[in-house]
């Protein structure tokens, strides 16, 4: 079997010391389901794996009536186990539960899929329909800075986020709205979706995010879902050709699922 | 040289204690340090599933995840899943719907039957098909495997 490149191991079990110890070199590590992997692919060499996994906060679950917050370290089965989200926000338990194999479920993390901004993830896209912020944490010497940024913003490119290498994230914070209406769609033959398509409605946003096609997630926002047309959308996107398909492929299973998307929206 | 991690665990039910080095991964932990080579090792970028152990009751990739990580948990590999002689009723239900030929991937799909039975005591076929999705049989087919698995449901809710 092929073996890992050597690092140390750090274990801390608070924030302030989490942070104290992550750098450019010392990175955060949770469920490992993705940075292990490159760093056997010789991707990433760091010298320490700060492990966030024995920090309580990381792990909580907040629901109230206007928002919920998940720990950047909750579990993607953690999450949609969560009789609170399974509630509240029905949709991203769903994908929650689906995603990847139950290994990566049981192992990997919110936090952690987001800051890999893989771009085949569904949690990204769906996150950016639900208009969803992350938080980020630095440490200076003079404590704790903390700036909230939309996933949207978040995102830059594939395998690239804003979060600085002092940066741990420590929630993902997703407003609620009961009137709004959404759905996630995916057409997957391999491990992972060829494209993944969110549709969410409310009464002042109504946007469709279409992942796993190109670099990232696109956000389209529009007045009415009558507005949201497929084929342009669909003939929009940056597509990325890969074993899952060529481009016109790609687009035309795009522009198919936008189509039903919002159409299941529109039902209710 | 980077310093070991000394880690405290119980693997099928024997409580034990170990230092290994950061980089180990779990299955080469049990392979090469314990002994426990029944947990197979293919893909190694978590997609086949022949890695499959339990950590905590949850299935994990022992593949793609450091030994370390063990500390202060339960691990159950393909070794503590029978009773002595007698077959676990789900090692039994493949051994009988002839769920295997090479049986490379067996341990997994054990381990991560074991994992959906806990969560799921009466699955469909679909649910069986929708948790098993992540372990990949080369030589047998899944028809088989499925039939294993329900029968196995069966077995245990009856017994």
């Amino acid at each position: 079997m092929s073996v890992l490149p050597a690092f140390d191991l750090d274990r801390p079990v608070s924030l302030s010391e989490a942070l104290s110890l992550i750098s450019e070199e010392a990175v955060p590590y949770n469920g490992g389901t993705e940075l292990l992997l490159a760093m056997r692919a010789g991707f990433l060499r760091p010298d320490r794996l700060v492990d966030l996994k024995r920090i309580p906060e990381l792990k909580r679950i907040e629901v109230a009536d206007d928002q919920v917050i998940i720990g950047g370290g909750a579990t993607h089965d953690e999450a949609s186990g969560h009789d609170g989200i399974r509630a509240t926000l029905p949709v991203l338990a769903e994908t929650l539960s689906k995603l990847g194999n139950p290994r990566v479920r049981a192992a990997g993390t919110l936090g952690g899929n987001l800051c890999f901004a893989e771009p085949k993830s569904d949690v990204a896209t769906v996150l950016m329909a639900l208009d969803a912020s992350v938080r980020l944490l630095g440490g200076s010497p003079d404590g704790t800075t903390t700036r909230d940024v939309p996933v949207a913003e978040f995102i830059v490119g594939p395998y690239t986020t804003t979060r600085t290498s002092a940066e741990i994230l420590s929630q993902i914070r997703i407003p609620v709205d009961t009137q709004s209406r959404m759905t996630y769609m995916k057409y997957q033959t391999m491990e992972r979706p060829t494209v993944g398509v969110a549709v969410s409605k409310s009464p002042n946003r109504t946007v469709a995010v279409i992942g796993a096609i190109g670099p990232i997630p696109e956000v389209f926002q529009a007045a009415t879902l009558d507005d949201l047309d497929p084929e342009t959308i669909a003939a929009a996107l940056d597509v990325i050709e890969d074993l899952t398909g060529a481009d016109d492929y790609k687009r035309h299973i795009a522009a198919l699922l936008i189509a039903r998307a919002i159409e299941k929206v529109a039902a209710g | 040289m980077t310093s070991p991690i000394s880690i405290k665990v119980t693997i099928n039910g024997r409580a034990t204690s170990h230092h290994v080095p950061p980089r180990m991964i779990l299955a080469e932990f049990l392979r090469d340090q314990l002994g426990l080579t029944g947990t197979k090792i293919s893909c190694e970028i978590q997609v086949c599933g022949a890695c499959t152990v339990l950590v905590d009751g949850k299935p994990i990739s022992s593949c793609t995840y450091l030994a370390a990580d063990i500390d202060g948990r339960e691990v159950m590999t393909i070794e503590g899943v029978a009773e002595g002689d007698s077959l676990h009723p789900i090692q039994q239900a493949f051994v009988d719907h002839n769920a295997l030929q090479c049986g490379f991937c067996t341990p997994g799909f054990v381990m991560a039957t074991l994992a959906l039975l806990a969560e799921n005591q009466n699955p469909t076929e679909d649910d069986v098909a929708h948790y098993l999705e992540g372990n990949i049989c080369r030589c047998t087919g899944y028809r088989p495997i499925i039939k294993a698995v329900i029968d196995a449901a069966d077995r245990m809710g009856t017994s």
